[in-house]
């Protein structure tokens, strides 16, 4: 009896050591909402890395960018090198929008890579990166489908429901349908690749704590950069081909 | 192996720990290998960056070196263009004012000239006047004359009977009978 219930004990250990808690979620609510908290903690620690380190950053301008300044300007250099080449001509008003975007990934993600969030403890889940969240995901893929709906409505009116007929009539269903899967692919896209990510190494450490992980979490390094990446240029490949003439 | 067993027991807890805390094991935390993780970042990314970002400063110096050469060339072809400027407005103010007298000399001149033509021409308007008046008037004379002529002959035409005529030749021929006299 009493070597069942050690047993049992040891097996509920071994089964808590290596429960990889996935679908777990310290909720909080907001009216009649339920709200994955760790998600909104995290998210704001973001938050407060990016303005903060912004705020630093143009402290104090100076003609000869030294350091902060230096470095941020570089990165705002690259986000509009991106958003140039995906839009165009008139990339310029889509560069916040683009940069905030490929910044909070990044962010994101790489803070999910890089920080040690499981030393706080929650009652419930656990602190990951913002992205690691479907919700997350999908309310930037949106903010994205919103954003091109709105450059193309800006540019040419109603005009722009003209590009669903554009090669065919015939494709019409198919130019409809591409309006939800581009969201979708989006979202999906980049919550698989960082939860993916994350379970691995989490996987991989209950496995074996030390050593092996490693180049795992630098491969989910990579492939953070990589989706952060690969969002911003998308988004702002679907706001350019909303913008782009087809005439 | 304590460590281990520690980790059960936390990790037994866990799951029914209904509060915020801090996770104090090291292996489940993963602390070793982020730290491992970050210092390979740190110690391999601050090279790149670090030359990434001299390479923009280097650039932007550059760009702002360039720029002020540029601008230095700029302002010493403006003072140039300045002077040069200067001098023509000189050389404009200059002709102007030689101009002015030339122009106003040439008016005298002009005035002088047409003043002389208008002389002349008055004396030819005065003179043409004069032979005009001549003129009409030797016409009226002429006619007085001749109708005075013609009068005469209507009178002689109309008085002149045998007798007369006679007496005239005779005269005439006595006339000039003397003169041959005279002349002979």
């Amino acid at each position: 009896m009493n070597i069942l219930s050690y047993s049992i004990n040891q097996l509920k250990g071994l089964y808590d050591i290596s429960g990889v808690e996935v679908g777990q979620h310290f909720y909080w609510q907001i009216g009649s909402f339920q709200i994955h908290g760790q998600v909104l903690i995290t998210s704001w620690v973001v938050i407060a890395i990016l303005l903060g380190s912004a705020a630093i950053a143009v402290r104090s301008p100076q003609t000869i960018p030294t350091g902060g300044q230096n470095f941020f300007e570089y990165v705002l250099e690259f986000i509009r090198d991106v958003s140039k080449t995906q839009i165009g001509e008139e990339y310029r008003p889509w560069v916040p929008f683009i940069g905030t975007m490929f910044l909070f990934i990044f962010v994101s993600n790489w803070s999910g890579a890089l920080l040690p969030w499981k030393i706080i403890q929650l009652p419930h889940g656990e602190l990951a990166a913002p992205t690691n969240d479907i919700n997350t995901t999908v309310a930037l893929a949106l903010l994205t489908s919103v954003a091109y709906f709105y450059a193309g409505l800006t540019k040419k009116g109603l005009g722009y429901f003209g590009k669903y007929i554009q090669p065919t009539p015939i494709l019409l269903p198919i130019n409809i349908l591409e309006d939800f899967t581009k969201p979708l692919s989006l979202s999906f896209r980049l919550f698989g690749n960082i939860l993916a990510d994350e379970l691995v190494v989490v996987v991989l450490v209950s496995l074996v704590p030390l050593v092996v992980p490693i180049p795992v979490m630098f491969l989910g390094l990579f492939t953070s950069g990589i989706q952060a990446l690969i969002f911003a240029t998308l988004a702002a490949a679907y706001i350019g081909e909303s913008l782009e003439g087809h005439h | 192996m304590k460590n281990v067993t520690d980790s059960f027991v936390f990790l037994g807890h866990w799951p029914s720990a209904g509060s915020f805390g801090f996770n104090t094991d090291i292996l489940a935390t993963n602390l070793i290998n982020l730290s491992v993780v970050l210092g390979v970042l740190i110690f391999f990314g601050k090279g790149v960056l670090s030359d990434l970002l001299d390479n923009r400063k280097q650039r932007i110096l550059n760009t702002i070196r360039n720029s002020d050469e540029l601008r230095g060339k700029a302002i010493e072809q403006l003072e140039k263009a300045r002077a040069r400027l200067k001098k023509v407005e000189i050389d404009a103010d200059q002709f102007r004012v030689n101009g002015y007298s030339e122009i106003e000399r040439e008016k005298m001149n002009l005035i002088n000239s047409t003043y002389k033509t208008l002389e002349q021409f008055e004396n030819y308007k005065n003179e043409t006047i004069q032979f005009e008046q001549q003129k009409a008037i030797n016409q009226v004379r002429q006619r007085v004359f001749q109708q005075a002529l013609q009068g005469a002959l209507g009178t002689l035409n109309s008085s002149l009977n045998n007798e007369l005529h006679l007496r005239t030749i005779n005269a005439n021929i006595g006339m000039f009978g003397a003169m041959n006299e005279i002349t002979d």
